[in-house]
C-alpha cells in the first residue's frame, strides 16, 4: 500500500520541484513577486492557460492532440462577448456549449474514420479561425453591456470567479477522469488502444468525451478571458496550444498516453504562470516568454523520454502505445 | 489506428515494395487531384472576370510558390512517419531575417544564400537527431519553433529588418515572363519529387512511413531516414525565407505568419496520409496550387478573410475526409 502511494506520488515530484526551484528563482529576483498578489497572479493563469491546457491533457492521455484549442478559443470568445445580452452567466453557457459540441462533431468524425487527430484539427483550426472572422465581421467585437464583466474583476484574497471557475473545472474534470467509467476508458484508449477495445470500451464514446472536452475547455478558457476583457479579436490566442501542450507536459502527463492527472496540469500551469509572471514583472516581452516556454517543454519531454528508455517497463508501454497504429512484432 | 479487423492491410504486405493495389489508389486519387483542380479551374473561370488573365495567373502562381516549397520540403517528414513539423513559420522567417540583414549589411546575395541555407541546415539537422533519438516531432517542432522565435524576437526587438539601399536585382525579377520563385517552387518540386521517388534514400523514407518495423528490420536506419527529412525539409525553408526578403525586401518576426498552417493544409489538399508511407511531393505542389487558386477566386470575388479560412479550412476538412472514405472503400473490396 506504501509502496503504491509512493509510486502514485512519484510522477508529481519532478514538476512539485520544477514548481519551487521556478517559484523561488523569480521570487528571489522580482521584488513585485511576493506573498498574497504573487499567489493571486499565478492562479490567474489558470481561466486561460490552465483550461486550455487541461482540455490538451485530455487529447494527449488519449493518446490524441487537439491543435484546434486556439481557434476554438477565439471563436468562443467572440460568441460570449457577441451574446452579453444573455448575461455573464448565459455568455459563458452558450460559448461553452458551442465548444462542447463543436468538439464533439470533431471527436465522432476522427473516431467514425479512425483518421489521425492531427490531420483533422489541422483542418478545423483554419476552419474555426474563419468562423471567429466571420461571426465578429472581421474586426474586434466590444461588449455592449459592460456591467455584466464586472464580477470578472472582483478579487476574494487570492482568487478571482475567473480562477474560481477554472479550479471548479479542474476538481470536477479530476473526478470525472478518475472515478468514473466514462474517465477510466479515455485512460484505457491512451494506454493501449487495441487491448482496450479488446477489452469491450467502445469504438467512438472515450474519443468523442476527449474532444467534447477539450473543446470546452478551449472554449470556456477563451470565453472568459474575452469576458474580462470586455472585447474579442478573432486572431486572438493562436499561442495557447504551445503553453498549454507545454503546461500538461511539463506537469507531468506523458506523451504517450494513458498517464497524468489534473494534479499534473495544475503543477504545469503553476509552473509556466510563475515563470510568464516573473518575465512580465521585468518588462519583458511576450516572445521571451515563448522561447523559455520552448525550451521548458523540450527539456521535459527529453526528460522523460530518457527515464522513459531507463525503465522496461515504461518501454514496453511506449511501444504499445506507438505499436497501436501499425502491427508490430509482438502481435504478429 | 487502422482497422484492427484486417490486420494485411495492402501497405504491410509481404515483398516491402508497394502491391499493384497501392498503385492503383495513388494512381486514382491522383486523378483525383487533378480532376478537382480543373473542375476548380473552370468554375473560377466561368463565375470570375479577369481570373483568366496573365498578371492573375502570375499572381496565383507566387503566392502558391512559397507555401509551395514548405509543403513540398515537409513531404519527406510526412512521408516517413514523423507527421508534421510544427515550427514551419519560425524557421522560415528566421532564414527570411537573416538574409534581410545580411544584405541589407552589404553582403552579396550569393554569400548571403549560402549563409542561410548552412544555417538552416544545421537548425534542421539539430531537430532532426532529436526526433531520431525517438522524442516526438510534433512537439519538438513546436517547442524549436518557440526556441526559434524567441532567439529572432530578442535579435531584431521584434523590429523590421529592411534590406535598405542593397536590394537584391532578381528579388522581383523573371525569366521569360515566369517569375523567379515561380521557377524556384517548380525546381524544388521537381529535385524533391525524384529524390523520394527515384533515388534509394528517397524509397527508405516511404518505406521507414509505411511499416517502420519491416523497415528497421530489412536494414535502413530509421534514423538516418530522419536526419535526412529534416534536412531536406529546412533546405526548403531557406530557400522559401530567401526568397520572401528578397521579393518583399525586408523581413519581421511576424513575416510568413501563416506559413506552418497552410504548408499543412496543402500537404493534406494533396492527399498523402499524415502517418507517413503514402503521398508525395508533386501531390503537395498540386495541393498548394489547388489553395492558391480557390483563394484567388475568393479574393476576386471579394471574400472576407473571415470567408476565406472558413473556405480554405472546409476544403481540407472535406478532402481528408473524402479521401479517407475511398481509400476505406477500397480496401474493403
Amino acid at each position: 500500500m506504501a509502496r503504491l502511494v509512493l509510486r502514485r506520488a512519484r510522477t508529481y515530484i519532478l514538476p512539485l520541484g520544477v514548481l519551487a526551484v521556478t517559484w523561488v528563482v523569480i521570487a528571489s529576483t522580482t521584488p513585485s513577486f511576493k506573498g498574497q498578489s504573487s499567489v493571486f497572479s499565478v492562479l490567474e493563469g489558470f481561466p486561460l492557460l490552465g483550461l486550455v491546457a487541461l482540455g490538451l491533457a485530455v487529447t494527449i492521455i488519449a493518446g490524441e492532440l487537439d491543435l484546434s484549442v486556439g481557434s476554438m478559443a477565439a471563436l468562443a470568445g467572440v460568441v460570449a462577448v457577441k451574446s452579453g445580452s444573455t448575461g455573464l452567466v448565459g455568455a459563458l453557457a452558450i460559448a461553452t456549449l458551442m465548444g462542447v459540441v463543436l468538439g464533439a462533431v470533431q471527436g465522432t468524425v476522427i473516431a467514425r474514420l479512425g483518421i489521425n487527430s492531427l490531420v483533422l484539427t489541422v483542418g478545423t483550426l483554419i476552419l474555426l479561425r474563419g468562423a471567429a472572422y466571420l461571426a465578429s465581421s472581421n474586426k474586434p467585437s466590444q461588449l455592449k453591456n459592460f456591467v455584466i464583466s464586472d464580477p470578472l474583476l472582483d478579487r476574494y484574497g487570492i482568487l478571482s470567479i475567473s480562477s474560481i471557475i477554472a479550479l471548479s473545472i479542474f476538481v470536477v474534470l479530476g473526478l470525472f477522469l478518475a472515478y468514473t467509467r466514462y474517465g477510466r476508458e479515455i485512460y484505457a484508449i491512451g494506454g493501449a488502444r487495441d487491448e482496450a477495445r479488446a477489452a469491450g470500451v467502445p469504438r467512438f464514446r472515450p474519443l468523442v468525451l476527449t474532444f467534447a472536452l477539450s473543446g470546452g475547455c478551449a472554449a470556456l478558457a477563451g470565453a472568459l478571458a474575452s469576458l474580462k476583457g470586455g472585447s474579442a479579436a478573432p486572431q486572438n490566442y493562436d499561442d495557447v496550444l504551445l503553453s498549454g501542450a507545454a503546461a500538461a507536459l511539463v506537469g507531468g502527463v506523458s506523451l504517450y498516453g494513458g498517464r497524468g492527472t489534473v494534479l499534473n496540469v495544475a503543477l504545469g500551469v503553476g509552473v509556466l504562470s510563475v515563470v510568464a509572471a516573473g518575465l512580465a514583472a521585468r518588462g519583458s516581452d511576450a516572445s521571451l516568454t515563448q522561447l523559455v516556454t520552448g525550451a521548458l517543454l523540450i527539456v521535459v519531454v527529453a526528460v522523460e523520454y530518457v527515464a522513459g528508455r531507463l525503465g522496461q517497463r515504461s518501454r514496453l508501454r511506449h511501444a504499445a502505445a506507438q505499436g497501436a497504429a501499425v502491427s508490430g512484432p509482438m502481435r504478429a | 489506428m487502422t482497422g484492427t479487423q484486417t490486420p494485411p492491410t495492402p501497405v504491410a504486405s509481404e515483398g516491402g515494395a508497394p502491391t499493384r493495389a497501392v498503385a492503383r489508389a495513388e494512381r486514382f486519387s491522383t486523378a483525383l487531384i487533378v480532376g478537382a483542380v480543373a473542375i476548380g479551374v473552370i468554375i473560377a473561370v466561368a463565375l470570375t472576370p479577369g481570373f483568366l488573365t496573365v498578371d492573375n495567373v502570375r499572381a496565383i502562381l507566387r503566392n502558391a510558390s512559397i507555401v509551395g516549397i514548405a509543403a513540398v520540403g515537409m513531404t519527406p517528414i510526412t512521408l516517413s512517419g514523423n507527421f508534421i513539423s510544427l515550427g514551419t513559420q519560425q524557421s522560415a522567417m528566421a532564414a527570411s531575417v537573416v538574409f534581410v540583414a545580411l544584405v541589407g549589411n552589404g553582403l552579396a546575395p550569393a554569400l548571403a544564400i549560402v549563409i542561410v541555407v548552412v544555417a538552416l541546415l544545421v537548425v534542421g539537422a539539430i531537430q532532426g537527431a532529436v526526433v531520431a533519438a525517438g522524442l516526438n516531432p510534433v512537439i519538438t517542432t513546436l517547442a524549436a519553433g518557440a526556441i526559434i522565435f524567441g532567439v529572432v524576437a530578442d535579435a531584431t526587438n521584434g523590429q523590421v529588418v529592411s534590406i535598405g539601399d542593397h536590394p537584391v536585382s532578381w528579388g522581383n525579377g523573371s525569366v521569360a515572363g515566369i517569375p523567379v520563385e515561380v521557377l524556384v517552387f517548380a525546381l524544388v518540386t521537381v529535385v524533391v519529387g525524384l529524390l523520394v521517388s527515384k533515388t534509394v534514400a528517397g524509397r527508405e523514407v516511404t518505406l521507414c512511413g509505411a511499416n517502420k518495423e519491416t523497415a528497421i528490420a530489412s536494414g535502413i536506419s530509421y534514423r538516418r531516414v530522419t536526419l535526412w527529412a529534416f534536412m531536406i525539409f529546412s533546405g526548403a525553408l531557406a530557400i522559401a525565407g530567401v526568397l520572401a526578403g528578397a521579393g518583399f525586401g525586408q523581413a519581421t518576426i511576424q513575416s510568413l505568419n501563416t506559413l506552418t498552417v497552410d504548408a499543412l493544409a496543402a500537404i493534406l489538399v494533396g492527399g498523402t496520409a499524415i502517418a507517413g508511407g503514402y503521398g508525395s511531393p508533386w501531390r503537395s505542389a498540386a495541393g498548394a496550387l489547388l489553395i492558391a487558386v480557390i483563394t484567388n477566386v475568393m479574393i476576386l470575388n471579394n471574400f472576407s478573410i473571415g470567408g476565406r479560412l472558413a473556405v480554405e479550412g472546409a476544403v481540407v476538412v472535406v478532402v481528408v475526409v473524402l479521401l479517407e472514405f475511398l481509400r476505406r472503400h477500397r480496401e474493403v473490396r
